[in-house]
């Protein structure tokens, strides 16, 4: 008769040394400091945000007596209204076209393998990530004290932000281009400028074109709160309509902007299709 | 663009180049030259250091010692060394014609290269050099459309716009299925005869090399060891370059 195998737990016990266990049996006191944490973490957001169901379910009668008063739509300034929604449209257009103009030189000195050295892409992405960090309407709130109320305003805030955004974007499209053709061109002689514009642009244009589409959508979306404070659109109508407490004038700007940015939604998705 | 073969100190010298990385040598006193009209293959186990070589003479790396010379120059113009890519490094998004355009980039002002406005005669220029690889009914291909055959073809007429006087081709027809690597070869040796170029290419083929070299230079861990006329090279001489 053969000599019985010995016993599996023995076998473990000798191939594997102490500390491969500890793979094998969860820590208990590493998981309830864990758990515990993020107890905490959850304890002092709900505290700092005043989280209170019972409040949200007394104001509910309210919210639901605004709500049948919205009811119909008042369409009486539907030609108003719809004016402030092309106009929520055109700052988008100009705000990302502003932003795309000031993007466009800073991704190129801001991509690591085409910038002409530290000295400039250091700054330049410094000064992209403080526009990028500040949002569009807070600064439209600071040129609202330079230019005015209106939608200049506006524009000139979504500029700004959408540069960062913009030049952050496209810069790493620009990062994970092939470096075989760009070398090939610039080792037939052409300068920086000639090889950043006939072999590297052609390349990522439609990835380009298809990120700018994508931050305008963003930006009209973005621009129906710049009208809170004060920068022009139908963001403007909102306000207003809601401190004046016209719900059923409330409820037609809600129907506009939803069905604005369904439609933009549908018609950006549809070029960058085309693009790419 | 032609010019006669057999001007002293023309074509592609190269004296003593050295390179090292850490102690290793991987170029150890690498002479030899290329004549205008004249193809060199250079051949060689991975690492022998045919990479270098070319890193070294297109200046994409620096070598430590030895000297290089184009034309009995120890500087030469960029835009008169044509290059060619085992990855072909068209632009792929743009025509063939444009890719060939690319070739003209360091004769056309800057403002004319950043709105497309080539000038008549480069034009003519690169359609000429396209028509010279076969490919001038395809001129308005996409890049990335075309075969790798033609690609190189494409990338052999962009060094052909750029007035080369000397070709460079690191491993042109490696990615190539045996058909459209002769097409290449052919076509490199044909313009290498009729512009008076000198070109120098590395291959892994012996085969090739013997049937469209002039002459043949071996490299094994970083030294020469032979440089004979293809019609010398014998067996014996590919088991030295290819010995473990």
């Amino acid at each position: 008769m053969v000599n019985p195998a010995p016993a599996p737990k023995l076998m473990e016990a000798v191939i594997y040394p102490d500390p491969a266990r500890s793979l094998l049996v969860r820590a208990p006191l590493r998981s309830a400091a864990i758990f515990l944490a993020i107890v905490v973490v959850y304890a002092v957001s709900l505290t700092i945000v005043d989280f209170d169901l019972a409040r949200l379910w007394r104001g509910l009668p309210r919210l639901a007596h605004y709500a049948a008063s919205a009811w119909p739509p008042d369409l009486r300034e539907l030609d108003i209204l719809l004016y402030r929604a092309l106009e929520t449209m055109a700052i988008a257009v100009i705000g990302t076209t502003i932003g795309a103009v000031i993007a466009l030189p800073c991704c190129i000195l801001g991509a690591k393998n085409v910038t002409p050295g530290l000295w400039i892409y250091r700054p330049v992405r410094a000064f992209l990530n403080i526009v990028r960090a500040i949002d569009s309407f807070v600064f439209a709130l600071l040129f609202v004290i330079a230019v005015g109320v209106g939608p200049f305003a506006g524009v000139l805030g979504m500029g700004l932000h959408s540069a960062g955004t913009l030049a952050k974007l496209w810069s790493e499209v620009i990062e994970t281009v092939e470096p075989g053709p760009l070398e090939a061109v610039s080792l037939t002689g052409a300068n920086r400028l000639k090889v950043i514009s006939y072999a590297l642009f052609p390349d990522v244009l439609p990835n380009f074109t298809s990120i700018a589409l994508y931050v305008w959508e963003f930006n009209v979306r973005a621009s129906t709160a710049l009208g809170i404070v004060g920068a022009g659109g139908i963001g403007q109508e909102l306000k207003n309509s809601v401190d004046q407490l016209l719900f059923d004038r409330t409820f037609t700007i809600l129907i506009i902007i939803v069905i604005m940015v369904m439609a933009l939604d549908q018609l950006s998705s549809w070029l960058r299709r085309r693009l790419l | 663009m032609t010019r006669p073969t057999g001007i002293r100190g023309a074509g592609i010298r190269v004296v003593g180049l050295t390179k090292r990385i850490g102690d290793r040598k991987v170029l150890d006193g690498v002479s030899f030259e290329v004549n205008p009209g004249e193809i060199v293959a250079v051949l060689g186990a991975s690492g022998a250091g045919k990479t270098t070589l070319f890193r070294c003479l297109t200046r994409l790396a620096q070598c430590d010692d030895g000297e290089i010379f184009f034309d009995g120059e120890n500087y030469a113009n960029t835009k008169e060394v044509g290059l060619v890519f085992q990855q072909f490094n068209l632009i792929r998004r743009l025509s063939a014609l444009d890719n060939v355009l690319a070739g003209r980039l360091a004769y056309v002002p800057t403002w004319r290269v950043m709105l497309r406005r080539f000038p008549y005669a480069d034009r003519q220029i690169a359609l000429a050099s396209l028509d010279r690889v076969g490919l001038l009914p395809y001129a308005l291909q996409r890049a990335d459309r075309l075969s790798g055959g033609q690609q190189q073809r494409v990338a052999i007429a962009r060094a052909l716009a750029q007035h080369t006087r000397f070709v460079l081709a690191d491993e042109p027809v490696a990615s190539l299925d045996p058909e459209s690597a002769k097409g290449v070869l052919s076509i490199l040796r044909e313009v290498a005869r009729e512009r008076a170029i000198a070109v120098l290419v590395s291959l892994h083929q012996v085969d090739f090399a013997l049937q469209f070299a002039d002459r043949v230079i071996g490299l094994r861990h970083g030294r020469m060891i032979t440089d004979l006329a293809a019609a010398q090279f014998a067996e014996t001489h590919r088991q030295m370059i290819y010995a473990t």
